[in-house]
């Protein structure tokens, strides 16, 4: 506790009081007030190893004092809304104990011209991320299914 | 490096384009297997049998019942290239077809399966090298060479006077005395056609042979080597040279 | 008496039930397989070493269970002193005479895998594919041209045939491109399938493939000829079944190819048959390439109407479109074939479709209208005019069932002028030998000697013109032509080209009577062209005493035969559907024209009002007051009567297009709104109806000969002919109905096949 407020005062003295303040906004303490989760991962990366942060601000922790299974962890870069899917692929494998390369290692084996982006599931956030076939009224570029040319009434003779 | 190989291959690719299309695949002894028209070579050119093939073509037709008048195609096709100058066009092939009354398209099949009609120009004489095995062995590919540096001209392409043209021949069974080649004579019409054998034939004396074709001579047919007697070994027989002694018979009188 | 037969019955079945009936039922003796051994199986060691023999029974396996035969094959032999034995596999089959190695393993229930040969076409030979080890022969024997013969026993999988078929696979695949996820015919290739299942895994060819330059056959056939794998069907199809030498194999060795040597169409009417007798992909459909894959698409077992043979038919369709047509098997009618205008109308049912109901108004355009709204304007304009003045035309391509709900409508309406197009305002609807193929299609293969009379069958009915053709190459039949000059695809003898040339052949003056009279069983074929002639019943009196010279007419042979030219007029005639007076259009103040199109509708008085129920917006509309939109024949089920009397229906293939309905629930609908309620609600309540006028034509897929015969023209008879020459029915063969005049393919095919 003493070394926690030690570093705190350095880092008070280093950066000044206000970025100090803005950081530990950003770094989400304020969230924890609120959302319990969230002060329990803070709590567990006392002493935990940062073993990398991803794109989307993830930051994944190793501690392999605690019991097997439960050593690896995220803590999620979006404080307010976030869920499983922000986990990129390359990290998934890490953070499921499927393998014991770092996302950051395995992002060197992706695709480079075919490989699409990672991205969240945006299911229930909204009728924009609702996905219609191209056959459903819905879709806006829905085809026409008409496979008949009518007859246009443009002769009026007779 | 990279500019150089695209430079290479961009000469390839103009070279492939720069050939004509009849050209490249005459190499295959055979012309095309389909029918371009061209000026000298239409449907619309008139073709009949001249008179005095025509008591021919009856002749011909004469060895084979009337119902299968068919039969008599290919000596009828034959014919009608001596007529036309050692090629035969598509008219010609027409009218044959009418002589035989069957559908053209018959006659076609049967004059694009034999290599020895020609469906493209070929010259007064006709050369045609030997290339199967034993000859080529024999140095057939070099005669070739030999003729076609002399004529200036590629192979089953015509000389500029249209008096030769070089083709290749399959095996004519003349193995005995490779390399040989033969000279289809079309200078004068199916009545004076002659279609010779030269064997033992060496570049030096294919040329001859060709000049004095140009002069409007006649080559010795056979074998060109003075040394032999026809399919003989060379300097004379060494076998077989006593009278033969006849089989041994029982006397008949005796017993 | 009774018993005494009974005993000898069964003591013959005991003596000779082994020999005889054991063969054709091997279970019969199951319970003693070494019985069957010593008495099938007849070979020459067993004989010659009687204890090796018995020594090796044990050991030989009971014959397997007899297997189905592929596709339905069956045999007839008719003398049974013809039918020989062969072994195939071990199992035995009585085959005729004569019959190949393959026909007798197909009887057997074994598929030999072939190529070249096809059971409509002559042996060719070439493909080996169907190779089979033949015991006691040197090697595999070609099984398609290798006649059976007596004891021979043929082993299909066997090793060496096994390595023998791998063998040739290997060389097809050769020169084979491996293109199938671009080729239009993978998913129902012969070579795909079979070399799946008799291919090797593994080529050992490395070289280039050879290319061939693609052949330009037409509109309809798409060549890719590297593809070709030289089987000769095409060549033999083109030679044998159409008629037209146009195609041929040139070149030899690596270098052979299917053309025609010089530019040239494919200039025959069933050329789109060669793209199904190809195994592969080298003719595919030019107007189905890269539209669908065949695993996509839902085939309806359907009829043909655009002509009056009724081909039988499959509409492929995925969706609400029909993506392509193929034939069905039908021995009696079309074989395996069918014309061009069948294959490729389709796409003319996805064009100028009538998909609302329209009305004129008074400034003269159409404006689209509910049914309802249609419908009581029509009713309404029926109400204003005298019972004598409404007028019904049928179109070509109506079906049984709406022609007898139009025929009732308007019988309740009070008239009678109810007829259908191509008919003639005079038709003999009284006995259906008049107007009938008397001898039934394919009874035409029986004729030694045919009389086409006003009839060009090549564009009126190309099957039936196939069928002649057939039966002139099997035969020799003679053809005598009467009409003006057409193109024909067998030899003939134009005779003449009017009524004059038949006077003289019925009184005897004309060379070709000797023929006729000599033939043992003449046809004389009739076109129904001369149905809208003014001395019809002159000229048919006189083709009836001609038959009746001939002796064309007898108890066992019909020769006296009319071939129609729409699909619709045979039912028309079998349901009575004729006008009651010759000049009815001239006075009609009401008409309804159910798609008919060719009708002259000049001679109309100008204050007719017109409806026009139909399915294209063709000829008849721009005439019309009203528009009511029907389906057409591939989204409807209906019946539909061929030119020889066989009752067929279509079914529906995919959906009517906008506001559509079929014909006769516009018609019935129309009933209820104009207070006239007809007394049925069903498509089986109309057929009920039909079957008491028309019994035929609820008895599907089967023909009913007309029970009396030989009377063609109406008894009555006192005209004369007059000197004018028959016409030519068919101006254009691609074009004859609204369907097929809708039709893109169809136009080109007439800009360029019929270019003179």
């Amino acid at each position: 506790m003493a070394s926690l407020l030690k570093s705190a005062f350095n880092a008070i003295k280093e950066k000044g009081i206000r970025n100090v303040a803005r950081e530990i906004k950003e770094a989400g303490f304020l969230n924890c007030l609120p959302d319990g989760n969230l002060l329990q991962i803070k709590i567990h990366n006392i002493g935990a190893t940062l073993v990398g942060v991803d794109k989307f601000g993830n930051k994944y922790y190793q501690n392999m004092d605690n019991q097997y299974g439960r050593h690896r962890w995220v803590e999620y870069g979006d404080k307010k809304r976030y869920n499983a899917s922000q986990v990129p692929p390359e990290w998934h494998g890490w953070l499921h104990h499927i393998t014991d390369h770092t996302g950051d290692e395995l992002l060197m084996l992706k695709p480079q011209r075919y490989g699409i982006e990672h991205k969240q599931n945006y299911t229930g956030e909204g009728d924009e991320y609702i996905y219609h076939s191209k056959g459903h009224s819905l879709n806006p570029g829905q085809r026409n299914w008409t496979r008949y040319q009518p007859w246009e009434p443009t002769k009026t003779d007779g | 490096m990279f500019a150089r190989l695209a430079s290479k291959r961009l000469l390839e690719i103009r070279q492939i384009f720069n050939q004509s299309p009849s050209q490249s695949s005459r190499s295959l002894s055979t012309a095309l297997n389909y029918h371009l028209n061209s000026p000298d070579n239409n449907p619309d050119i008139p073709w009949d049998f001249n008179a005095k093939n025509k008591e021919k073509v009856r002749e011909i037709l004469s060895h084979y019942p009337s119902n299968y008048k068919q039969s008599a195609v290919i000596p009828l096709l034959d014919l009608a290239q001596q007529q036309h100058g050692g090629w035969l066009t598509v008219s010609a092939m027409n009218a044959v077809a009418k002589v035989i009354e069957v559908a053209p398209i018959r006659v076609y099949e049967v004059a694009t399966f034999y290599s020895m009609f020609n469906r493209a120009k070929v010259g007064t004489y006709h050369l045609l090298v030997c290339g199967t095995s034993p000859c080529m062995i024999r140095g057939s590919r070099e005669i070739e060479d030999a003729l076609l540096k002399h004529l200036g001209v590629q192979r089953n392409e015509v000389t500029k006077d249209g008096l030769f043209s070089v083709g290749e021949m399959e095996c004519m069974g003349c193995c005995v005395n490779a390399p040989m080649i033969t000279v289809a004579d079309y200078s004068n019409g199916s009545e004076g056609y002659t279609y010779n054998y030269y064997e033992d034939v060496t570049p030096k004396r294919v040329v001859e042979i060709v000049e004095m074709l140009r002069r409007g001579e006649k080559p010795p047919k056979g074998t060109q080597n003075p040394n032999r007697i026809m399919s003989g070994p060379e300097g004379g027989n060494t076998t077989l040279l006593s009278n033969p002694t006849p089989p041994p018979c029982r006397d008949l009188d005796a017993c | 008496m009774g018993l005494g037969l009974l005993a000898l019955r069964a003591s013959r079945t005991s003596l000779l039930g082994r020999s005889s009936s054991a063969i054709s039922r091997p279970g019969f003796e199951s319970g003693n397989p070494n019985f069957n051994l010593v008495r099938w199986i007849i070979s020459t060691p067993e004989l010659q070493k009687p204890e090796a023999a018995t020594a090796s029974e044990p050991a030989a396996p009971p014959p397997p269970p007899p297997r189905t035969p592929v596709g339905g094959a069956r045999v007839h032999i008719e003398k049974p002193e013809d039918a020989i034995e062969v072994f195939v596999d071990g199992y035995p089959v009585k085959v005729p005479k004569g019959m190949t190695v393959l026909q007798a393993c197909e009887l057997a229930g074994v598929d030999i895998p072939r190529f070249c040969y096809h059971n409509r076409l002559s042996i060719a030979g070439n493909c080996r594919m169907c190779l089979v080890e033949v015991e006691k022969s040197p090697k595999p024997v070609a099984s398609c041209a290798m006649p059976a013969l007596p004891g021979m026993k043929i082993k299909t999988d066997t090793p060496i045939a096994k390595k023998a078929r791998e063998g040739v696979m290997e060389f097809l695949l050769m020169n084979h491109p491996l293109d199938c996820p671009i080729c239009d015919q993978g998913g129902e290739c012969d070579l795909q399938d079979q070399s799946m299942a008799f291919g090797s895994d593994r080529g050992r060819f490395t070289e280039m493939k050879r290319s061939v330059v693609d052949k330009n056959l037409g509109p309809l056939v798409k060549t890719v000829m590297t593809r070709c794998i030289q089987c000769t069907r095409c060549v033999r199809f083109a030679t044998e079944v159409a008629g037209v030498e146009d195609l041929g194999m040139l070149g030899r060795g690596s270098g052979e190819e299917i053309g025609t040597y010089v530019e040239k169409l494919m200039s025959s009417e069933l050329s789109g048959n060669v793209i199904d007798i190809c195994p592969v992909g080298a003719l595919t459909s030019k107007p189905f390439a890269f539209k669908a894959r065949n695993w996509e698409l839902k085939g309806t077992e359907s009829i043909d109407v655009t002509d009056a043979v009724g081909s039988n038919i499959r509409i492929d369709s995925r969706g609400p479109e029909v993506m392509r047509i193929t034939p069905r098997l039908n021995e009696d009618i079309n074989e395996e074939w069918i014309s061009d205008k069948t294959r490729f109308c389709y796409d003319g049912l996805k064009r100028q479709r009538l998909n609302d109901p329209m009305i004129r108004g008074p400034d003269g355009r159409f404006k689209s209208v509910s049914w309802r709204d249609a419908l009581a304007v029509v009713a309404e304009a029926a109400h204003q005019v005298t019972p004598e003045e409404i007028v019904g035309i049928a179109g070509k391509l109506s079906d049984a069932e709406s022609m007898m709900v139009l025929k009732d409508l308007l019988n309740k309406m009070g008239s009678n002028n109810v007829w259908c197009e191509g008919n003639g305002m005079n038709p003999q609807a009284d006995l259906r030998s008049g107007y009938l193929m008397n001898s039934s299609i394919s009874g035409l293969e029986k004729a030694d000697v045919f009389l086409l009379v006003g009839t060009q069958p090549r564009v009126e009915a190309p099957m039936v013109n196939a069928r002649i053709c057939k039966t002139i190459r099997a035969t020799k039949a003679k053809v005598g032509y009467i009409g003006p000059p057409a193109e024909f695809n067998y030899d003939h003898q134009h005779l003449g080209s009017g009524p004059q040339t038949l006077q003289e052949i019925a009184e005897g003056r004309h060379p070709f009577c000797s023929a006729l009279l000599s033939a043992k069983n003449p046809a004389i074929i009739v076109g129904a062209g001369l149905f809208e002639r003014k001395d019809k019943d002159a000229i048919f009196s006189t083709i009836e005493s001609i038959a009746k010279q001939a002796k064309a007419v007898r108890s066992d042979w019909n020769g006296l035969n009319v071939l129609l030219l729409n699909a619709a007029q045979a039912a028309a005639l079998d349901l009575g559907l004729v006008p009651e007076s010759e000049n009815a259009l001239e006075t009609a103040k009401f008409v309804y024209l159910m798609g008919a199109d060719d009708v002259d509708l000049e001679k109309l008085p100008s204050d007719a009002f017109v409806v026009y129920q139909g399915h294209h917006g063709d000829k008849g509309v721009y005439r019309s007051n009203v528009i009511l939109p029907s389906s057409a024949f591939s989204e409807k089920e209906g019946t539909y009567e061929n030119t020889e009397g066989c009752t067929q229906q279509t079914l529906p293939a995919v959906p009517t297009v906008g506001d559509a309905r079929d014909d006769w629930k516009i018609l019935r609908a129309l009933s209820e709104v104009s207070g006239l309620r007809l007394n049925y609600t069903t498509l089986g309540g109309v057929r009920t109806r039909i079957s008491t006028v028309a019994p035929n034509l609820v008895h599907m897929d089967e023909r009913e000969p007309a029970s009396f015969s030989a009377t063609l023209a109406k008894p009555e008879t006192q005209q004369k002919m007059s000197k004018e020459d028959f016409g030519v029915a068919v101006e254009n063969f691609y074009m004859t109905d609204a369907i097929t005049r809708a039709s893109k393919i169809m136009a080109q095919c007439s800009a360029s096949l019929l270019k003179k």
